[in-house]
């Protein structure tokens, strides 16, 4: 199994009307093994800015606290919150910044924009951006994440229909995966308010 | 010529040469040191030896280090002390890989085989118990496969490795089961049942079947359970556990045998050990299928799907959880 495999993670992020969901696996495990089910892969950048990351669990919590970091910084030095677009160019930048010896992990990266306008977007593990306008996937599970999102996605869904297009298309994906699951966590962001949500899924 | 090289300190064969470490040590790193200076020694050439000590009446020309000597008896291993080629002194064997093995043994150890499956003896008979998963690397390709395999209405055996060998040499085990009893007119025993299919499994040995089977069933004798696999080994025993998950299903079971439980106990702690291999190791999962063995043949007594037991042994009592409200956007 590959470095990106040693772990396992699965993380999505889905467009809505004037909002957006953020979705993750709980696993973290060591190749089969499973250590915990309580794995944070999601962090909150600011109300509005989220990012996901899978891959090499310590690179994504490394990875996670540097992005918060930055964020902080600019924010004492702008005194407003960085725009979704910008702290996007922001992880691009610091991804390839160690070009030839990469963090090993992929973002995810969902927020509102201007207009409360939906911004997502996904990067490999070198900073390549990949703006989407429905859905965008990675991790382990991210070929049946593709499949299950492709199906089952509608433009312009409401935040509960988004919630619940979400949470199957996580559950149904990481449960053909050996590397990724028990559990699910998920963050649905309207304009007002952010709800996070755990969800009951199989654990084997 | 043979380069020498530096003879850790405290080798004792360094206290016969005391010439050799004086003249040698500062041209050398500390860090190539005994292993190969004692193999050197010790090697079955005996021109090794003899180079060595003729060296010792050479002036050593320091200029044009890593090129000016060529290594003799270096073959392949040349490329591998690329940056390193004044450091000689053992012959190694002459292949283009000679360090495989050890990857090679690493690879059989390694859990090949995805699953969990477990069979224990006790007082009423035999409890054998597997999951359902089969999975290719980290795709799950299916969460319903029988691992157990019913040979004939008195004997099981499980299924671990690759699916086609374990069904194929089962269903061959049933027929030759069969015409035994046809033959003797009285049931095969599950010793010889057993003996029978590791004799057909050794006769295939390195051709890359894969197959760690138990075998469990009641004979005149009584309750029996054999673990049979691949390589042609047969043992007999009273606990076993096959697969990627059988440390963890050890553990549980392993703490909750006794000899003297009950059908309904043993169920419980098979389909417990095996819901816990289930929910820590990656390669299995699906349904806990459990199945007994009795004086009058086996009986499936449940197959409960995993996911649902482990809400049923570790309920969730629904929480609230803080809900950020924000300030209405002006806008």
């Amino acid at each position: 199994m590959s470095i990106f495999e040693y772990n396992g993670s699965a993380v999505v992020a889905m467009v809505g009307k004037n909002c957006f969901a953020i979705a993750s696996d709980r696993r973290l495990g060591v190749q089969l093994q499973t250590i915990a089910t309580d794995f944070q892969r999601i962090s909150k950048i600011h109300d509005h800015l989220f990012i996901g990351l899978s891959g090499l669990a310590t690179d994504v919590q490394t990875l996670n606290q540097r992005l918060v970091f930055r964020h902080n910084l600019y924010k004492l030095r702008e005194e407003r919150d960085m725009k979704p677009d910008t702290f996007a160019s922001l992880v691009s930048a610091i991804l390839y910044e160690k070009r030839f010896g990469p963090y090993l992990c992929q973002p995810v990266i969902a927020g509102l924009g201007e207009d409360n306008k939906p911004f997502i977007c996904t990067m490999d593990s070198i900073g390549a951006k990949e703006l989407a306008k429905d859905f965008v996937v990675s991790g382990t599970a991210s070929e049946s994440l593709y499949g299950a999102c492709e199906a089952m996605y509608k433009p312009d869904m409401e935040a509960e229909e988004l919630f619940e297009t979400i949470s199957q298309a996580l559950l149904s994906s990481v449960d053909r995966d050996c590397l990724s699951g028990w559990g699910g966590h998920v963050y649905v962001v309207t304009p007002n308010e952010v709800k996070e949500r755990i969800l009951k899924g199989r654990m084997d | 010529m043979k380069s020498s090289h530096q003879p850790s300190q405290s080798w004792p064969l360094v206290a016969g040469l005391p010439g050799a470490q004086e003249t040698i040590y500062s041209f050398f790193s500390p860090s190539f040191v005994t292993l190969s200076y004692f193999s050197f020694f010790f090697s079955l050439n005996p021109f090794s030896r003899f180079d060595y000590f003729k060296s010792l009446k050479m002036k050593l020309d320091t200029s044009g280090f890593e090129t000016s000597m060529p290594m003799i008896g270096f073959g392949s291993s040349s490329d591998m002390l690329d940056g390193f080629s004044t450091v000689p002194s053992f012959d190694l064997p002459r292949t283009t890989d000679f360090d495989g093995f050890q990857k090679e043994a690493v690879q059989m150890v390694k859990p090949a085989k995805g699953t969990t499956t477990l069979a224990f003896i006790f007082k009423e008979g035999v409890m054998v118990a597997a999951d359902s998963r089969a999975s290719m690397g980290g795709y799950i390709s299916s969460q319903s496969v029988k691992k157990i395999i019913e040979i004939n209405p008195y004997m099981l055996g499980t299924m671990a490795g690759g699916a086609a060998d374990c069904q194929f040499w089962h269903r061959n085990l049933g027929i030759k089961c069969r015409l035994h009893e046809l033959a003797n007119k009285r049931r095969i025993s599950v010793s010889g049942a057993s003996k029978l299919l590791a004799n057909m499994l050794y006769s295939y040995r390195g051709m890359g079947l894969s197959v760690g089977t138990m075998i469990a069933g009641w004979d005149e004798t009584g309750p029996g359970l054999y673990y049979v696999d691949n390589e042609g080994g047969r043992l007999k025993g009273d606990r076993f556990s096959v697969g990627s998950g059988s440390p963890y299903a050890y553990g549980v079971l392993d703490s909750g045998y006794k000899f003297d439980m009950t059908v309904a106990e043993a169920s419980e702690l098979a389909r417990r050990s095996i819901y816990h291999a289930t929910f820590r190791d990656g390669a299995s999962g699906g349904v806990a299928s459990v199945y007994h063995v009795g004086p009058k043949g086996w009986t499936k007594l449940s197959g409960d799907d995993v996911g649902e037991l482990h809400y049923h042994y570790y309920p969730v009592a629904p929480a609230t959880a803080e809900q950020v409200m924000e300030e209405a956007a002006a806008e």
